[in-house]
Order: C-alpha cells, then sequence, then structure tokens
C-alpha cells in the first residue's frame, strides 16, 4: 500500500467492515485480529488503535458473561463505520436482556475500592478512552455506539 | 503472554511481563500472578514489553497486590508505556500500586 493509498482509505467514509462473534469468551480472540486489519487498511492511529481494543474487549466481555451468561449459540456483532474522516464508530449489537451499561454509576476507582471488590473498571475505561457513547435498546437486545476520533496523520 | 520471575533478595520478587494482558494474556497469569503475590513481601513488576491491558489484566495485577499490601509489603509497577499507563491511571490502580520509571528508583520503593 502507497502513502497515498493510506490517505485514501483513511478517508473513507461509511460502512468499514464488520465481525461476528459467538459467545464464547474463546472467540474473543478474533477481536484485536479484526481490530489489527482493519487499522492496516484504514490508517488507524496506535494510541486510536489501543482505545479501540480496550473499549471493545470491555464491551463484548461483558455481554458474553453478563449479558448471555454463559448460553451457548449467541452472537455478538460489531460493525465498524466512519460517519466522517476522522471519527470511526464501532456498534455493537446483542440479543441479551435490556442493560444499558452507560446509565450506572461509575465505581469507585480501584484504589477506593474496599478489600475483596474488584472490577467495575469497564465503565470507568469507556469513559477515558471512547470519545463519544451511546445506548440504544433494540425491540430484542442492546446496541451500543462507541466513537473514537481518528485524526488524518500529518 | 509471557512472565518470567526471579528472586531478588529473600521475599522480594520481580516478575516481567511480556506482550498483551487482554483476557487470554490475563487468564495465562493470573494463577502464577497469585502465588507469586501469595509468596513476596516486595514485588516489582516489570510492564515495559507489555503491549495492552484491559480490565482483565488490571484484575491479575490488583488480586497480587492486594494479598502483598494485606501482609504490609509493597508491590510497585515498573516502566509501562504511555497507553498502558495511561489505563493504570483511568483506573485509579496507580494509587494502589506506584508505578515508577525509574527501575532503581522501583527498587528504592521495596525496601
Amino acid at each position: 500500500m502507497t502513502a497515498n493509498d493510506m490517505d485514501v482509505a483513511q478517508d473513507q467514509i461509511g460502512y468499514l467492515g464488520q465481525l461476528v462473534l459467538g459467545s464464547r469468551l474463546s472467540d474473543m480472540e478474533r477481536l484485536p485480529v479484526w481490530v489489527e486489519s482493519l487499522a492496516a487498511t484504514h490508517g488507524i492511529a496506535e494510541n486510536v488503535k489501543f482505545a479501540i481494543n480496550l473499549c471493545l474487549e470491555e464491551v463484548v466481555s461483558n455481554v458474553i458473561r453478563h449479558g448471555y451468561r454463559g448460553k451457548a449459540e449467541q452472537l455478538v456483532t460489531v460493525q465498524c463505520t466512519s460517519p466522517r474522516a476522522g471519527y470511526l464508530v464501532f456498534t455493537v449489537d446483542d440479543d441479551a436482556a435490556p442493560f444499558n451499561p452507560l446509565a450506572g454509576t461509575a465505581l469507585p476507582t480501584i484504589g477506593e475500592q474496599d478489600e475483596g471488590q474488584i472490577g467495575g473498571q469497564g465503565i470507568r475505561l469507556l469513559r477515558g478512552f471512547a470519545a463519544t457513547l451511546e445506548y440504544e435498546a433494540r425491540p430484542a437486545g442492546n446496541r451500543l455506539h462507541i466513537g473514537f476520533l481518528n485524526p488524518a496523520r500529518a | 503472554m509471557g512472565i518470567q520471575t526471579e528472586e531478588l533478595a529473600p521475599g522480594i520478587n520481580k516478575v516481567i511481563l511480556d506482550g498483551s494482558l487482554d483476557i487470554a494474556g490475563a487468564a495465562a497469569i493470573d494463577l502464577r500472578m497469585n502465588v507469586i503475590g501469595g509468596a513476596s513481601k516486595g514485588l516489582l513488576v516489570d510492564l515495559q514489553k507489555v503491549t495492552f491491558i484491559g480490565s482483565m489484566g488490571l484484575r491479575a495485577l490488583v488480586a497480587p497486590a492486594r494479598a502483598i499490601l494485606g501482609r504490609k509489603g509493597k508491590m510497585v509497577i515498573f516502566g509501562p508505556n504511555e497507553l498502558v499507563e495511561q489505563v493504570l491511571k483511568t483506573s485509579g490502580i496507580d494509587t494502589m500500586i506506584p508505578v515508577y520509571h525509574d527501575y532503581d528508583a522501583a527498587l528504592a520503593a521495596l525496601q
């Protein structure tokens, strides 16, 4: 890919790709591979790729562990679009019971938590690393839009 | 995910992690980190070669830290890259496990 090809790919608007995962945590190994492929094709900056991996790992693992609660043969769909240049949106769809992860208050930071309480950092990490977050209840499931700024390379 | 351990002094250990501390990486080191945490009064965790950390990776660090701090010991993190450090700070883990970029200072903090 030449520098010019990269410029064109980075400015591509609209649908960029989709990944359909099963409801096993082991299926998540495909997520960073897919993100890496998108990053190579669409010129996603290293720090943005890191943030995307962090947020998708958090959201998809929560759907599998808490939304589907070990139920087999369920699906999680992640779609990547670019509504405008320099802005990427990952949309995560599931068929689990309605749950808005953005509605709750963030738990104390790890350093502030009581003995025996570990975790609950998901929403704090999402808010810290995503540019935008939007939840949508679907008739039979949930949809979360996670946006990232991907400024054009100099 | 790679994990190497080294005893620096009796009860003072160093762990070098290498790779991605995602769900799979965290699962790969979890048990060993807990064992090391249970056997250390001082622990230096070298994150120089860690390229990614998610919330399960944070758990893999917090569990041994709680065990060590519960025994009045100390645990420090050494050398995370900028993005990994941003995750540590966003989660607040750095208030429980101090982060150092100077190796001698990290070692001194365990004394």
